[in-house]
């Protein structure tokens, strides 16, 4: 199967619509998944599937096959865009401009590379924290809560939850390094 | 070994880029790291590592069929309302599938070019062109090619195939009826720029073809294309 998404995304590059159609009949039931489950509204979750695509038509030339896969690249444009409007659902105090110019700065998602024994590590280096941080963990990449959910979910104070946090991606990743 | 060589600050850093990649950096925080990814190359290979190695659990996310109706709005969007037939160009290539005997592998050619105005996307990076390329030979190659006006380059990066021993690919442009001009040999598992003569920045534009072909090592002694081309496609507006 992703094979086959890589050629309709290369073909998305090129401009062809039919393979746009083929593209969105395939994959748009996992993105809308995403959105879903981050913004957890469904209207909202619509409307950030329609820029998803947009910018995956946008955004096409930009995926290097052999490096993400390219489920997982479509997975990061829907991710990221969805944590996007979340980000702009609450005011944000301090230096807003910044956050704007700044927040597509880095480095793109299609970019990554992926190592397939990495790949099947993490979820055993997750089995090996215990079970709440493995919680958080998940909690922030699939639900995409913030510090300040994780930790009222958690019941703990919020500096409690980010020490947790960062604590388990040491662990994380020196399970990951090992 | 794990903590060998990592001072606090580094180990900071990794896990600071590993917020960054689940989304848990707000404000002024996010930025300021975004702009540190952008200038530390260290960091930026954290965060392609962190997002590769989150990017397993993407399986977790169920699927949920789409409402009806937004794929139209999508394309309403983007294409608008009198949005031509797919696949003008596309069909195009039938021509070029007959003309190359060989069989069997797919290869893609896409450039941009900057100086052209947007035609369907005013808003987009929509000031580009592309060509595709369809064709055949024996391992499947596919490559995006991107033409910066500004630097005068085009870059080309490999998406598919593998190098065939003793051989070259070589890409070409070919302007109306005028003989194919080379453009260098091209590799096919990374990234080239390759800068353009004044001739080519002339002639690449929409209507131009270009071609990949399969050359002895270092490309074609004469400057005429000899080996079966493996990659054709028109470059056209976006």
């Amino acid at each position: 199967m992703s094979p086959e998404i890589a050629d309709l995304i290369a073909r998305c590059a090129l401009r062809d619509r039919t393979a746009f159609r083929d593209l969105y009949t395939r994959t748009s039931a996992k993105l809308f998944g995403v959105t879903l489950r981050i913004l957890k509204d469904r209207s909202e979750a619509e409307e950030a599937l329609q820029e998803v695509y947009v910018k995956i038509w946008q955004r096409a030339d930009r995926y290097v096959a052999g490096g993400y896969s390219p489920i997982s690249w479509l997975v990061a444009v829907a991710r990221n865009h969805s944590l996007d409007v979340l980000r702009a659902r609450k005011p944000v105090s301090d230096d807003i401009d910044l956050v704007l110019d700044l927040a597509d700065g880095a480095p793109d998602p299609e970019q990554a590379t992926i190592d397939s024994s990495e790949r099947t590590r993490i979820d055993g280096c997750l089995d090996e924290l215990e079970s709440d941080k493995a919680d958080c963990v998940r909690g922030a990449y699939l639900d995409g809560f913030s510090y300040e959910e994780l930790a009222t979910r958690h019941s703990v104070p919020l500096n409690t939850m980010r020490t947790w946090l960062r604590r388990s991606l040491l662990k994380l990743r020196e399970c990951l390094q090992a | 070994m794990s903590t060998d060589g990592h001072s606090g600050g580094r180990e900071d850093d990794q896990v600071l880029v590993a917020e960054y990649a689940l989304g848990l950096l707000e404000g002024g925080e996010r930025a300021a790291l975004a702009r540190r990814i952008a200038s530390e190359p260290v960091l930026a290979s954290d965060l392609r590592l962190w997002r590769s190695r989150l990017a397993t659990l993407d399986g977790e996310f169920a699927e949920v069929t789409a409402p009806s109706g937004v794929l139209a709005r999508i394309e309403g969007r983007l294409f608008g309302a009198a949005a031509p037939a797919a696949g003008g160009w596309w069909n195009s290539l039938a021509l070029w599938r007959g003309l190359t005997a060989a069989a069997a592998a797919v290869a893609v050619v896409a450039i941009g070019v900057n100086l052209l105005q947007p035609r369907v996307d005013p808003n987009a990076l929509a000031t580009q062109l592309v060509a595709a390329i369809q064709a055949q030979e024996g391992s499947g190659v596919e490559f995006v090619a991107l033409y910066d006006q500004a630097s005068g380059q085009v870059r080309i990066t490999s998406l598919k195939g593998t190098a065939v021993p003793d051989k070259d690919f070589e890409l070409w442009y070919i302007k109306g009826e005028q003989p194919a001009v080379s453009m260098g040999v091209i590799p096919v598992d990374e990234r080239l720029e390759i800068p353009l003569d004044a001739t080519a920045k002339a002639n690449i534009e929409p209507g131009t073809v270009l071609a990949v072909t399969l050359e002895q090592k270092g490309g074609s002694p004469t400057g005429v294309a000899q080996g079966p081309i493996v990659a054709v496609g028109t470059v056209t507006p976006i």
